[in-house]
Order: structure tokens, then sequence, then C-alpha cells
């Protein structure tokens, strides 16, 4: 409590520029960086676009879901039949046996899916990350800290054991039918690989010369932590989540494909899923744009967080950032490089590698 | 001569390895007068790295323990402060500059955070807001001499802890003052245009820039005692002039007494006043500076001093001393240096010297130790 030391780590007087300047400087940079390297940036783009309908699609589906969530496609309005469109202008993804619109059906899962992956992944990254960060910082042999940590460690053993989807599938099992259920299956085979990532980077960076520095200008242990460590490793770390981040989508859907029923398809609507409902249902010969829609839409969710997780690396390292910043700001420096005193700062532009995207 | 600042006595340090226990650090004595430079020179792997970090206790314990001695620092025997109250103990009085500078700075924090962080700790001790050791026979002296012109923020005593608190927090500097003191300290190691770096992180400045940064965070401590192990070692000779340069003129500014920990004579004769020389883990020779190299009194000094290269001699193979260092787990037995030595006899090979008893006095009356049978003969030696 009467500890400010953890309290205060607010970097502390500075001639205030108006928060608003430095936050769109911030914003500007980012952009800089990103727009270094196409491929990163299409990501960054698919994202917003991404989170973007999403939030959309919750807050108002009118403005994108033609068919709105009763799904009334006035192509047929009976009793389910059979009866099936190839995509057209009404429905640029056709329809399915239940005369639904696809195309409605898709965004409407698009909430559902993006939330399931991100909440597998961070609850794995909160979990595993924490326990991750006590197993390798408290790992002093003999100690409480070095008991939990070895605890710790065999546990993620006996979980990295098995093969991630085999011990889904076995948990979903296990557990029944269900989206909590695969939810829950998909998360526990998940976590153990972020106990061994931040483990294996904090145990890189405990060692490193500025955290004895620190530790030796009688910075107290905690804030080693916080501020030493946990700073140094959230750099590979958050670049790891937004790739996993397609991944637990991946996953996901598989589970929901491979188990048919095990997402009640139509509702809720889920791509899993409906790729099984459909695939089971229907030949794909004929009805192709059935698994190929809600495919397209695993893959370019997928695509776009990885692709973006590329970029990241760039954006968090700030060796490359401020390297990417420059380089990107003064595409032509000028001739004579200004002569920079004995003392100053070294011309960060110079030196530094820049990785050309286009 | 007054109260010594630290003084290390008998000091033994193990490393827990799958072959058994390693001895670093073996039965190593010396003391540190106020306001001298205590220079520390040996090979590779002769534990003077371990000696410099295990005086603030800053080894990882376990593998390494500290088997014997005691470590006494302003009158606390730092050996035997609880492992859960070093934070308390560390950087309120000893402070550390490290080989690399390159990795010595958190590369993921501006450079004016990383100053800030060591003045703010200090800070806070002052005021009494964290919790501040005080154990042993005196407690820490906390009213260090200002350091000279730049130091803007006085001393405060130690407010008693508990309700008391909330009246300390009330007197801790400002972001002003914080900000001033740090660019104080940047200044102070010679930095011409503190501003200009304040939002640098550590990767856009040179080697010797952060060199100096790291100095000036040692220094925001207002250490009675500065570490520096091997401070110039990766840096260029330029660079690693000016450092000299810098660290000659902050000693006589701040009179702090610095334990120098290097490996090239030329530094220590630079820097230092008194020198002691390693090998295998134990102190085997201990004078005043000068007198070490005029007349050594242990036949490694010698042989490392006949080592050197001679800037005029340009012919002829370089002199070097025969054999290499013995590894730590498979010590020789007798005297460590006996298989490389020139005046070995039946005893070395037996018989340990005493640690650093062999004496002779100076004409300036100071004290020049070594650990060798044959003391008298070295001498003698080409």
């Amino acid at each position: 409590m009467a500890d400010p030391e953890h309290t205060s780590p607010e970097s502390p007087a500075r001639p205030r520029t108006r928060p608003w300047v430095s936050v769109a400087r911030a914003l500007r940079g980012f952009y800089r960086v990103l727009r270094a390297n196409v491929l990163s940036f299409v990501g960054f783009v698919l994202v917003v676009a991404i989170v973007t309908v999403a939030i959309v699609v919750v807050l108002a589906p009118h403005l994108l879901v033609p068919y709105g969530a009763t799904q009334e496609t006035g192509v047929y309005s009976g009793p389910p039949t059979l009866l099936r469109w190839p995509p057209s202008f009404a429905h640029p993804f056709g329809t399915d046996g239940a005369s639904l619109d696809l195309y409605s059906e898709i965004l409407l899962a698009l909430p559902l899916d993006l939330g399931i992956a991100l909440a597998i992944a961070g609850f794995a990254l909160l979990a595993g990350g924490s326990l991750g960060l006590i197993a390798g910082f408290f790992d002093r042999p003999g100690s409480v800290g070095g008991y939990t940590s070895a605890f710790i460690l065999r546990t993620t053993d006996v979980f990295l054991a098995f093969p991630s989807l085999l011990l889904g599938l076995a948990i979903v099992a296990a557990l029944g039918p269900g989206l909590w259920q695969v939810m829950v299956a998909v998360l526990l085979t998940w976590w153990p690989y972020y106990v061994r990532l931040v483990r294996g980077e904090v145990l890189a960076v405990k060692h490193l010369p500025y955290v004895t520095a620190a530790r030796a200008a009688g910075v107290s242990e905690r804030r080693i932590l916080l501020r030493h460590v946990l700073r140094n490793v959230l750099e590979p770390v958050v670049v790891y989540f937004t790739l996993d981040i397609g991944t637990v989508l991946v996953t996901f859907s598989t589970i929901a494909f491979v188990i048919p029923g095990v997402v009640s398809y139509p509702r809720p609507p889920e791509w899993g899923s409906m790729l099984s409902f459909f695939n089971l249902n229907y030949p794909i010969s004929q009805y192709w744009w059935e698994v190929l829609f809600p495919s397209l839409a695993i893959f370019v969710t997928a695509l776009a967080f990885s692709l973006l997780g590329d970029g990241l690396r760039d954006v968090l390292d700030p060796r490359t950032r401020r390297a990417l910043v420059e380089s990107v700001a003064a595409p032509n420096p000028p001739p004579e490089a200004p002569e920079l005193a004995g003392t100053a700062a070294a011309n960060p532009s110079e030196g530094a590698s820049m990785p050309e995207g286009s | 001569m007054s109260e010594p600042v630290l003084s290390v006595e008998h000091l033994s340090v193990e490393f827990q390895v799958a072959s058994g226990r390693v001895r670093a650090v073996d039965d190593v004595s010396l003391t540190i007068p106020s306001g001298r430079v205590v220079g520390i020179v040996g090979e590779t792997g002769c534990g003077k790295s371990t000696l410099a970090q295990a005086i603030p206790r800053l080894l990882p314990e376990p593998p390494a323990r500290i088997a014997a001695g005691r470590v006494v620092f302003r009158g606390t025997d730092l050996v035997k402060v609880p492992r859960g109250r070093l934070p308390l103990v560390r950087g309120t009085g000893i402070g550390m500059i490290f080989q690399e500078p390159l990795n010595s700075l958190n590369p993921a924090v501006k450079i004016y955070d990383q100053v800030a962080e060591a003045v703010l700790i200090r800070q806070w001790r002052e005021a009494g807001v964290l919790p501040t050791f005080r154990g042993g026979p005196n407690p820490f002296d906390y009213s260090r001499r200002p350091l000279p012109e730049t130091a803007t923020v006085l001393s405060r005593p130690i407010v008693p802890g508990g309700p008391a608190v909330e009246r300390a927090r009330r007197r801790l500097p400002g972001r002003v003052e914080v900000r001033r003191e740090v660019l104080d300290f940047l200044r102070l190691v010679r930095i011409q245009d503190p501003e200009t770096i304040l939002d640098c992180y550590p990767h856009e400045l040179s080697g010797g820039m952060r060199q100096r940064i790291m100095i000036a965070m040692a220094l925001s401590e207002r250490p009675s005692l500065l570490i520096a192990d091997e401070p110039t070692s990766a840096l260029d000779v330029t660079i690693q002039a000016q450092v000299l340069t810098l660290m000659k003129e902050l000693i006589d500014e701040t009179q702090a007494s610095i334990l120098f920990i290097s490996h090239d004579f030329g530094v220590i004769a630079e820097i230092a006043d008194d020198l002691g020389v390693m090998y295998a883990g134990r102190l085997v020779e201990f004078g005043p500076v000068a007198e070490v190299f005029r007349s050594p009194r242990h036949p490694y000094t010698k042989g490392l001093l006949r080592a050197i290269p001679e800037r005029y001699k340009s012919e002829g193979p370089l002199a070097a001393i025969p054999g290499s260092v013995p590894s730590l787990a498979r010590l020789p037995p007798g005297c460590r240096y006996h298989p490389r030595c020139p005046l070995a006899q039946a005893v070395c090979r037996v018989d340990p010297p005493p640690v650093l008893t062999r004496t002779a006095e100076t004409a300036e009356g100071e004290i020049h130790r070594s650990a060798c049978h044959f003391t008298e003969g070295v001498a003698g030696l080409p």
C-alpha cells in the first residue's frame, strides 16, 4: 500500500505535448511501420475490416446482413425443402437447403467465431502466460517457487504429451456436444504452449546484464519482474498471440467439422459446423458454394491475423520501429548526412536493417 | 587511515555444478579504504567477476553459495543479510558498472526512465517511503556527501516508518525535480546535451554513451563504493580512454571508493591506487600499484608483467607464461601456480602458501603482501 515504487512507474516530468498530438504521432508511426511491409499492411487492413464488420453485425445487423437474423430470403418461406440457389446478385454466396442466404449466414457467424478465437487465445495467453512467468522467474530449486515451477512444468508436459487436436476431440467426446464444451476443450489444450513460450523467454531475459544491473540498483524483485523481464518478454508473446488467433479459429472449426452436430447448425451459426453440415448433407460437386464460402471465411480470417502478427514483430521492436519510421518518413535522404557531435546520439537509421516490403 | 568502506574477510564463493562444488573465489581478503581505488587483475576465469558480484550478493544463489567469510560494508556484514532483505541493501551505497554496455541497459526502456528509476529509488529511500535496511551493528548511513555542483537535492534524514509514511510521501520530490536530477547526473558524466537523448532507446546510442549512462545510473545512488567490472573491456581504445578519463575525474569529484576489475594492466596503472592479482580464485599479491609494478613479489605477477607487449620491440615472439590456467574443478595440489612457475620446488607441490602472509613494507610504510614460498626469489626472475 504505502509503497509508491509499484504504483507510480509513470514516466515523470517531460515537457508535455498535448496528449492527442502524441497519440496522433504514435498512430502515424504505427501506420508508417506497417506500410513498409505490404503483406503486414494487408493483414492489418483485413483485421481492421473483419473486426469492424463483426462489431457492425453485432450492433446493427440490418446494415450488412440483408436477410437479418430471421433469414427471410423470400425465395421460399414455407417448410424447408431441398431448394438451393447458386450465387446470384440477390444471394452473392447462394442459399442453402433451407433457403437461408449463405452470405448473411456467414456474416452472422463472424462475431461468434472471432469472439471464440479471441477468447480462447486470450485466456490461454493470460493463464499460460502468467504461469510461464512464475515458472520462469521463480525457479530457484528447493524453494517454494522452485516446487511451484516444477509442478507447473510437469503439468504442461502431461498436456503436451498428446497431439492438441486429438486431446481436444477426446475432451469434447467426454464433455458432450455444445459450443461451451468445444471452447473448454480447445482452451485446455491451448494454455501449455504459452507456459512454454513465456518461460523460455523469461529464462533468456532474466540472466541478461540489465536485470542484474537493476537488481544491483536495489530494484525490488516484483518490479524487476514487471518492468525489466515482462516488458522484454512481451514482444514475442504478443506476436505469437496474434498469429495464434488464426490457429485457434482453425482448430475450433476443425473440431466442429470433425464431430458433426457438436455445435448444432444452423443455430448458432458457426463456420466449422456449417461446413460439416453441408458436407454431410449435400454433394460438393453440385453445391460447391456451400462449402467454398464458409471455408474462405475461415481462411481469410486466419490469414489476416497471421499477416498482422508478422507486421507486429516489426512494430513492437524499438530497433526496427525507429528505423522503419524514419526510412519511410524520408524516402530520399539528403545527400550529405548531418554531422553529429562526438557525444550526440548515433543516427538510428544507420546500421539497422530495413526490411523492404515492395 | 580512516575506517575502510569495505572489508572482505576470507571470502569463499562456491558454485554447485554437476560434478560437485567448485570454488571460484577462495579465501580472498581485501580492504578498500575510503577514497581509494583498488584494482584487481587476473586472467579470464580467475574469479574476478565472481568476486565483484559476490560483494553485493548479486550471484544467483544457488548455484552460487558464499561458503565462508564476511563482507563488511559500512559496518554491516552483507553475507548475513537474509535473502528477502537483499533488495533493501542493494543500491544503498554500492554502485555497479558492468562489462557489456550493450546489454546492461534495458532495451525496451528509454534513457530517461532508466536513469529516473535509479534516482527515484534513492529519493524514495531518503524520504523514508521505501523500507530501508537497518541491520547490523551500525545502520546504513544515508547522509552522503552531496555531489559537487550537481547536487540539487540534499540528503534527507530517514523518516520513521509506519504512520509517518504519509507525511514522508508529501515531501517526495516532484517530477520537475526528478527530471532536473536526471539531467544533472547525465551532465556529470559529460554528456553535452542530455535533453536530446532522454527519449532515445539504448540501441540508438554508441557504446561509450551507454557506458556513460551506466556510470550515471551507478552514481545516482550516491554510492560510497563503486564496483566496476571491466567497464572498459567492451569498448574500443579511443572510447576506453575517454571513459577512463571520465572515471578518473569522477573519482576526484565524488570521493567514492572504487573496486576496479580489469585484465588490462595499462588501465589499472592509469586508475588504481592499490592492486590485487588473482590467480585461480586466490589473491596472490596485493600492494600499492606502483610497488607491484616495480617489484612484483609473486612469480605470476612477474610473468604477467613480462607478457605485456612492448611498444618499441617489434621482433621476436611475445613473452607468455607457459601452460594454461587450471580448471577450477581440478586444481593442482599445493600452490596452484606451481605447474607454470619457474621457481617451483618440491614444497610448492605439496604445501599451499599461506594466503597473503609474506609482507614487505614499502618506503611509504604501505604493506605489500604476497602468497608465495619463494617471494624473495621473484626479483631474480627474467
